[in-house]
């Protein structure tokens, strides 16, 4: 909440300020933990690999700190209203960062398996979901520094397109697996892959509906809009 | 005016025996006032005020100084009639009766709308004729009824336990809760429908202070409540009901949990969270 | 400049100088002396004046102090005559005069701290008060005079009483008025609260908390009152036989005092020393109960 006058106490602001900062932090090094991760499995980088798992102990231990400085906040300054509600998003947000910050360590794991195989098929489906959650993921952490509600709204009405394409690969890689059995150790892979970027989109989601309660003091009621129907997905060979 | 939201989906359930604080729920009025105005001499030190005090629940009053709680609170019980000059002009009934219209018997409002101010005033006389002064200004009472009124009055305001062995020594040597409380029950004695207390801890300390608000939970089953407090964490843990006052206006009046987590008003939200005051 | 320099920046100014500081705090030293020794020198030289006439007090009163002073009436000199119609008569109009000017003082006190805060007929009636309580009592003894000897061609007891009395009232106005309006209007506002009209919480408040000092008021008017002496040779005159009756002329030590102290006889003068003791060691009687009673009730 912008509200234009500052606490008179101070330094109540300037911890709110170093709050806000210790997310931005965590923010922008999940981003480049996604983008590394990327790029490990469409251009076999291993050095973005390497990165992208070597980041993840310091979002994690950036997140036990918010964590606690949150309830330092709570106990010595007794927020009330916008303050009140900014924090504990503060706290609920973290928790959706690092998670995020895990699902893309574990891509960049796979990548490394994964470059062992040479694939028959193209991962360009895979490619332009990664596009749309790291732009989704962009938006988000930008959102949470500037308090946008309407970036908010906009991210968590467009999961659903990260959704769409998620149950269409599923369908495609299990095509693929039911054609050879030689690829069903890289097809899995990719699925979890592909079920490791719709889950950061959730996670972004999540992300977009606590920024909008800090901000507005309702909850966004409407139920989400959800695609993913991979769990009705069946797919018969056309042979059976 | 009361600008309730829709309970959430678990406030009407109990879980493990307990309600959830009756945070939206507001009773029917007790007293509602409209559009009511107070001079001190020519100076409007309170500016059309619309509230509605919910039977048996507390309203707490906020603001920053001087913005005209304690005033509009002392209009209540018609306190400005002790000084020339104070007026009031506008409505505020209970029961069918304007409490600001001077042709009522402002003796007989006061046995139903009672106050327990800042600073604790007892009597200088023993604790027994502390609590029977105000009875005896409006009932006839036999002894063993007056005691009986005595030992309740105690007992409600969780004193008796502390003074019953001393009844008929002075007030005066009581600490500053105990007075406090004894003053509580002063105002009880008489069976009053509406308890007004104005700013009622500031002078104690703060184990004080918690008895008291616990007493207020209690007395609340009973009485209608309004307090006035400049301890927002105050009005945050006592009352159901909180109205935010500045320079003489009545900004917001929301239930407790509305008014200190998502306030509609700007200046609200400004006084609660410390930005200004 | 001195190592006790402050840093730039912390207080405006130039910084303090050490040197400046001790002869100020010197000269401060030399003036607090200075008006110290002033102060107990004054103080040593007004004990002396009260310790010389206490004690000549003391040295001539208790050779004229015997039984036959509380025994006998006044007689002619040399007839070993005592105080007595002058001590009951002085102790009648006393009481009396203090009886009928306090209930009067009270209300009038009562009205000024609690209905006439600051109307003019307040404000009026509190200067003229004031005026009373510092006039010389002596015209206080010629109106009383005016009023109730000339018309009825003789002094009396009761003139002596009434001239009293007009000297209590002004006392006692201006202590209720203090003592109430020291009840802080929280207590007020208390009693009000429950719902009490104003003249109860008057009577049944106001007035208990502040009884101690109307009370030590009342005693410092009786005080003050029994040693008068000019207004009631105006009206009491005095009276060599003894009578207690109010519409004949009647005794008083201060008087008897008056009447003895410049006579030629030695057995009056003796008396008139005694009378004098009596009366000091009276007022000083009364002075302490009075302290004794603001004490305790603290």
């Amino acid at each position: 909440m912008s509200d234009a006058p500052e606490h008179l106490v101070k330094s109540f602001d300037t911890e709110l300020k170093r709050l806000r900062d210790m997310i931005s932090q965590m923010g922008g090094i999940v981003e480049s933990q996604l983008s590394n991760a990327m790029n490990a499995i469409i251009h076999r980088d291993a050095n973005a690999a390497t990165r992208a798992v070597e980041d993840d102990p310091k979002v994690d231990a950036l997140e036990r700190d918010v964590e606690q400085f949150v309830i330092q906040l709570l106990a010595l300054r007794q927020p009330m209203a916008g303050d009140l509600r900014q924090i504990v998003a503060a706290l609920k947000m973290t928790g959706d960062i690092e998670r995020i910050g895990d699902y893309a360590a574990n891509v960049a794991k796979r990548s490394i398996v994964l470059s062992q195989f040479s694939l028959p098929y193209t991962l360009t489906g895979l490619a332009n979901m990664a596009r749309l959650v790291q732009s989704q993921l962009k938006s988000i952490i930008d959102a949470i520094g500037s308090n946008d509600t309407e970036t908010a709204i906009r991210v968590w009405q467009s999961d659903v397109e990260i959704d769409d394409i998620y149950t269409a690969l599923f369908r495609e890689l299990i095509t693929y697996m039911m054609e050879d059995p030689r690829n069903i150790t890289p097809c899995t892979h990719l699925m979890f892959i592909a079920k490791n970027m719709e889950r950061i989109g959730d996670h972004a989601t999540n992300i977009a509906e606590t920024i909008y309660y800090a901000v507005r003091g309702e909850v966004l009621t409407e139920a989400r809009p959800k695609g993913d129907n991979s769990a009705y997905a069946v797919v018969r060979s056309r042979d059976a | 005016m009361s600008q309730a939201t829709a309970p959430t989906q678990t406030e009407t359930q109990s879980f493990g025996g307990v309600q959830a604080r009756a945070t939206t729920a507001l009773n029917k009025p007790r007293i509602s006032i409209r559009d009511l105005d107070f001079f001190y001499g020519d100076n409007r030190a309170l500016k059309g005020i619309n509230l509605d005090l919910p039977e048996r629940q507390v309203t707490g009053m906020i603001g920053p100084s001087g913005c005209g709680k304690s005033t509009l609170l002392r209009v209540l019980n018609r306190m400005y009639d002790l000084y020339p000059g104070q007026h009031a002009t506008g409505q505020a009934m209970m029961d069918g009766l304007n409490i600001i219209d001077p042709k009522i018997d402002i003796n007989a409002l006061r046995a139903r709308i009672g106050m327990v101010f800042q600073k604790p005033t007892p009597f200088p006389m023993t604790i027994y004729d502390n609590i029977a002064f105000g009875v005896k200004l409006h009932e006839k009472l036999s002894k063993a009824a007056m005691d009986e009124r005595v030992e309740w009055s105690l007992s409600r305001a969780a004193l008796w336990g502390e003074v019953k062995d001393r009844l008929n020594t002075s007030a005066m040597g009581l600490s500053g809760g105990q007075q406090q409380r004894l003053c509580i029950a002063r105002t009880i004695a008489v069976r009053p429908e509406v308890i007004l207390f104005d700013e009622p801890t500031s002078a104690l300390d703060p184990i004080s202070t918690l008895k008291i608000e616990e007493l207020i939970d209690e007395l609340k089953t009973d009485f209608t409540i309004a307090i006035v407090t400049h301890n927002m964490q105050q009005a945050a843990r006592c009352a159901d009901q909180v109205a935010f006052f500045y320079l003489g206006e009545m900004v917001e009046c929301a239930p407790a949990a509305q008014i200190f987590t998502a306030p509609r008003e700007k200046r609200t939200q400004e006084y609660v969270t410390g930005r200004f005051g | 400049m001195s190592a006790t320099t402050m840093t730039a920046g912390a207080v405006p100014g130039p910084a303090k100088d050490q040197k400046t500081a001790l002869a100020l705090g010197r000269s401060r030293k030399r003036v607090n002396t200075i008006v110290k020794t002033l102060c107990v020198t004054a103080t040593l030289i007004g004990l002396a004046f009260l310790a010389s006439i206490l004690f000549t007090l003391l040295w001539r009163g208790i050779g004229g102090l015997s039984l036959t002073v509380f025994t006998t009436s006044t007689l002619p000199p040399g007839s070993n005559g005592g105080l007595l119609n002058a001590i009951v008569g002085s102790l009648i109009q006393t009481i009396l005069g203090a009886a009928i000017g306090t209930p009067i003082g009270l209300m009038v006190g009562t009205y000024l701290a609690e209905y006439a805060q600051n109307s003019s007929l307040g404000n009026a009636v509190r200067f003229v008060s004031d005026v009373l309580l510092s006039a010389p009592s002596i015209l206080i003894g010629l109106f009383i005079y005016t009023l109730l000897v000339d018309p009825f061609g003789g002094f009396s007891g009761i003139a002596g009483c009434l001239a009293l009395a007009v000297i209590v009232i002004p006392i006692v106005v201006r202590t209720t008025e203090d003592m109430l309006r020291l009840i802080p209007n929280t207590l007020r506002e208390a009693v009000i609260g429950l719902g009490a009209p104003k003249w109860k919480m008057i009577t049944l408040v106001c007035y208990r908390a502040a009884r101690d000092g109307i009370a030590t008021g009342v005693l410092l008017a009786i005080a003050r009152v029994a040693g008068e002496t000019a207004p009631l040779l105006f009206t009491s005159l005095g009276n060599l036989n003894w009578s207690v009756d109010l519409s004949k002329p009647m005794a008083s030590l201060p008087v008897t005092i008056y009447q003895y102290a410049g006579s030629a006889f030695e057995d009056w003068v003796d008396l008139a020393w005694a009378g004098a003791l009596l009366i000091t060691f009276g007022v000083l009687a009364i002075n302490i109960i009075a302290r004794v009673i603001l004490r305790g009730g603290k």
